[in-house]
Order: C-alpha cells, then structure tokens, then sequence
C-alpha cells in the first residue's frame, strides 16, 4: 500500500469512528485537516526517542488511529472510544505517557511542554539527539502561552524542536482572520527566531521535503512548520466550513467519504 | 527563608546533576551565587510564568527535577490549569516554591500578596503544600521535596531565623503543652504565638501549641488527644478562611466525631480598607498580628 492510500485510510477510520460514536464532539473537522501532519511525523518522521505532542487536544482522534497503525494501541483500545469506561475521549488522556507524554486540551500548553522537553533531552546529552514535534492549531496560537514558549524556545536554541502548525484557517466560533488575525502568519513566527518553513499539510511530497529539510538545518533555531489545510478535508459538505467541528457524522456523510470504494 | 531556601537547595542541587532551578525572572540579591553555582541548570525562564511552568513539567518527563521559583501568586494562582493538568494528573516531579505565603509582600499590595494560594493547591490531585514555621525548617523539608519523586509547593515567608529552641521538624509538632486551649497555627504565623507563650503573654500551661507544615496529612493521634482534652481549639492561618488549615482541621474533626466545644479561626480577612501598608499592617487590620492574637486567645482562654 502506497502512503497516499494509507492516509486515505485513515481518514476513513477516522470518519467511520466518528459516524459510530454518533456524537457531534469528535472535532472531524480539525482531525481532517491535520491527519496528514500527524501520519507523515509519527509513522515517517519520528525516530526511537523522539516526542510527538498533540497541543491541539481537541483533534485526538487523528492521533489514536495513527497510534493505532503503529501498533502502540489495540484495536480493542481504539474501540473504547467514546465509551463508558473507555481509554479515549474528546481529549488525550495520561494514561499513555510515552506516545501520549501531555494529556492536552486546554489550547496553549503544548509548545511550552515541548520546549521542556527539547532542553531536558540538551541536559541529558542523548545520542542521536532526540527531537520533539509539537503540532498547534491556527487558532491555538491566540494563546499567550504559545508566544512564551516561542520566546524560550527561541532563547535556548532549541534546535531539536518543531512546532508543526495546522493552518486551516478557522478558530472554534469564525474565521481565524476575523477573530484576532492570523497568528499562524509566517512573518510572526520568523520574528520570534523559528526557522520558518510554509507548507500544503495534505501534500505528503511537501511535508517529506520541510522534515528533510529540518533534518539537515543546525543551525540553532527551533523549526515553525506552517501547514495550509482544509478543515475537513476528505468529507466534501464539510470543507472549509466552521461546522465541521461541531458536525455529527451522518451515513451521507460516511458514504461521501467511504461509500464509492 | 529566602536566604535559607537558597543555602539549602544549593546543597542539594550540588549534589544531583538532575536538579533544574527555574525563576521568573526574580532572585535579585538573593540567587546570584546559586546563577554561579548551577551555570546551565539556573534557567531564568523571563516573565513568563505559564511557560515556565509547563516548561518544567516537559523537564521532569525527560528525568530531570525541575525546581521553579517566584512570588507566591505568580507560581500558583496564576498558574494553577499548568499546575493541574501538565504537573498534577502526572504526578510529575515539579517543585513549586513561592515567597511571600499570607500578606508578606506588604506594601507591594494586594497583586503580590497569597491569601488563596494553599486553597488552590490543596485542590488538585497529588501535590503536597509545604508550609515552613520557622526557617530553620527550610532545609528539612527542601531536602524531603528533593528525595520525593511528586509534586510540590513550598510556602517560603520572609520569616527569620528565630532563636526560640524548638522540638525537630515533624509534618505536625507540638511547641508548646497545656491543657486549656489547642492552638493549630499554619507555618510561620506560629512564630509569633511561639513567642507569647514563651514571653508568658498568656498565662503559663494553657496553651497547648501546634505548628502544621504540611498538607494534606494524616493528623497526629497526639493532636486529636490535645483537642479531645481541652475541647477548645484555635487554628490561626495566614490564608482565607476556604481551603485552608481550619476548614481541613474542622473536616478531620467532624469525619473523626471529635466534638469541641469551641471552635475560634483566625485568618486573612482580606482587605478592610484599600489602603497600603507593612506586612504588620495587613496583619493588624485582619487581627492576625501578634497583639491582636494575643487578645483573642486570652479572651477565649
């Protein structure tokens, strides 16, 4: 199976998943914008020891069943997902410390964690350096806190740091643009001291070329990766639309998504 | 105790390479040695406590023991959704240690001073509120928070060193016995109610005096027996009156079916006025300075 088709995949699971647990609280639409992002970093990108935090918490989804095709959970695991009692829910849990190391939710904690980790694996001088890929949402990065974490991410040359950021261009009551303005704008991130890469988030050629990129680029400066996506990618009545967080799965849905093949 | 936080958590930090001091930016006069000290392991994390916080807590998931330092308020209050989420539910191996615990910032006013800082803490899950009575205790209970692997916050006031001599360091102690009244005092504000019963200011052998200096804890058998016996219990806190050492002690009593037939707090009111003022003055107005607890316990003796 070729990559193109394994992300095809996975977005359908991920519908699939969302249509089963009938609710409108699974965030499809951020996990549709972002699922390329997080397969190309964990299932490609990562090597052994390297960090993968979902600061956008709400998109969990895309990161289960990418855990899930790495065979870090069980199906079983996977399937207990918006259940009683079940291992999954909206948001990550900190049941799982070494694939889930934050159990993230509250937007803006993300960044800081990583850079926490980035400089704890600088003090304890691990071979190959371990590197921590952090990925925001556009809207996430109204957080002061983010801002912070740039700065001292920026100050302590933390060059094993990437901040991956899903750029689709709506927050979670409008568009991001006629919110607070665009805090995912490349300029923004350049004037902090990142190393500031601009992407298509869905193109798997694109996201290859930015890691390997970053993978030979030290000098010093941690790594904004600016990732244009389409919310709800892969379910045509939900591109580009704000309701696409909010949006119960329906079986039009499922089969606009799965029901052709 | 800043001096003594500093002396003390430099021995430890000297000793561990995986010990981490962070500050916000504050420290002047008092850490430059520690700056010197640590080198790379002193991170003046700027003005930015939410990332400094959280910041710490990615440190202890690497194996480090990050240390983080400010004004009270600020490493708590301000904080308190990165101390829950990125430090408690991990149970992760952060130490949180603010000065100016109660109105000891004074003049700095109300921006600066932790009347609710224990109240929060207490509320999230596996931390522990350390409250030193005297500052001789610092470098006990820096040493405890060093070898425990869990969250931590420590109270530190700019309470001095006293000459009084005291029994060692215990979570909960006994300063003084009698058989009148039990007095429960949090951390330093014990001092002052050390010194009346040592100046005789009450009358001798009715004071039965203890100091807690952590929360939460199993209380002492010897308490419950003190408070059974004298049936009147004061506990005197330098904090509001929610979430804080009476209303843990009154639970622990009600759970126990302790019965007291007196039940006098003591603790931060607030503010009578919007005037500024010393520490002392904060503590006058809200009936916690020396003189005034000197009457309330004399009036209910």
């Amino acid at each position: 199976m070729d990559q193109i088709q394994l992300h095809e995949n996975l977005r359908r699971t991920m519908i699939r998943i969302a249509h089963a647990s009938k609710s409108g609280h699974t965030h499809i639409g951020s996990c549709l914008s972002c699922i390329d992002i997080v397969a190309q970093t964990i299932l490609f990108e990562m090597r052994r020891n390297d960090k993968f935090i979902l600061s956008k918490g709400h998109a969990s989804l895309a990161l289960y069943v990418v855990l899930r095709e790495k065979k870090r959970i069980t199906d079983e695991m996977l399937d207990s997902y918006f259940c009683d009692g079940g291992h999954f829910g909206i948001h990550p849990p900190s049941s799982l410390p070494d694939d889930i190391p934050l159990p993230t939710g509250s937007l803006g904690h993300g960044l800081s964690f990583g850079c926490g980790v980035a400089k704890g694996f600088l003090y304890r001088r691990k071979k190959p350096l371990p590197r921590v890929f952090v990925l925001l949402s556009d809207g996430e990065c109204n957080e002061g806190a983010v801002w912070e974490a740039a700065m001292f991410a920026s100050h302590h040359q933390l060059n094993n740091l990437v901040a991956l950021i899903d750029r689709n261009g709506w927050q979670a009551f409008g568009r991001t643009k006629e919110v607070l303005g665009d805090a995912a704008a490349p300029d923004k991130w350049r004037a902090f001291g990142f190393n500031t890469y601009r992407v298509n988030g869905h193109r798997i050629s694109d996201l290859q070329a930015v890691f390997k990129n970053i993978r030979v680029n030290r000098n010093g400066k941690p790594h904004a990766v600016i990732c244009d996506t389409v919310r709800g990618k892969g379910i045509k009545t939900l591109h580009d639309q704000l309701h696409s967080n909010y949006t119960t799965v329906d079986t039009a849905m499922l089969l606009q998504a799965t029901g052709s093949h | 105790m800043r001096v003594a936080f500093a002396k003390s958590f430099l021995t430890v930090a000297a000793r561990d390479p995986r010990v981490i001091f962070l500050t916000g930016d504050l420290g002047f006069n008092a850490f430059e040695p520690l700056q010197r000290r640590l080198k790379n392991r002193f991170i003046n994390a700027g003005v930015a406590e939410h990332n400094m916080v959280t910041a710490a807590a990615g440190l202890a998931y690497t194996g480090l023991q990050p240390w983080v330092y400010s004004i009270a308020p600020f490493v708590t209050i301000k904080v308190v959704e990165e101390i829950r989420n990125d430090i408690c539910l991990q149970g992760a191996n952060v130490k949180i240690v603010g000065l100016g615990g109660g109105y000891d910032y004074g003049l700095a006013g109300p921006t600066h001073h932790a009347l609710q800082d224990v109240a929060a803490i207490l509320s999230l899950p596996n931390i522990k509120v350390y409250a030193p009575g005297f500052a001789q205790d610092v470098a006990v209970i820096v040493g405890k928070m060093h070898r425990e692997k869990t969250p931590a916050y420590l109270r530190l006031t700019k309470g001095q060193p006293t000459d009084l001599r005291l029994p060692p360091y215990a979570p909960s102690r006994r300063i003084a016995k009698g058989a009148k009244m039990t007095v429960v005092a949090l951390g330093s504000i014990a001092r002052p109610i050390c010194e009346l019963v040592a100046q005789k200011a009450v009358p001798a052998g009715t004071i039965d005096l203890w100091v807690v200096s952590e929360l939460p804890q199993e209380l002492p058998p010897q308490l419950f027996r003190s408070i059974r016996q004298t049936k009147t219990l004061a506990v005197v806190e330098e904090h509001v009156k929610t979430g804080g050492l009476g209303q843990w002690i009154a639970h622990t009593l009600i759970e126990r079916g302790i019965p007291v037939s007196r039940f006098i707090h003591l603790y931060a009111k607030g503010y009578a006025t919007k005037r500024y003022g010393s520490h002392e003055f904060y503590l006058r107005q809200t009936g916690l300075d020396k003189g005034s607890i000197a009457r309330t316990l004399r009036r209910s003796l």
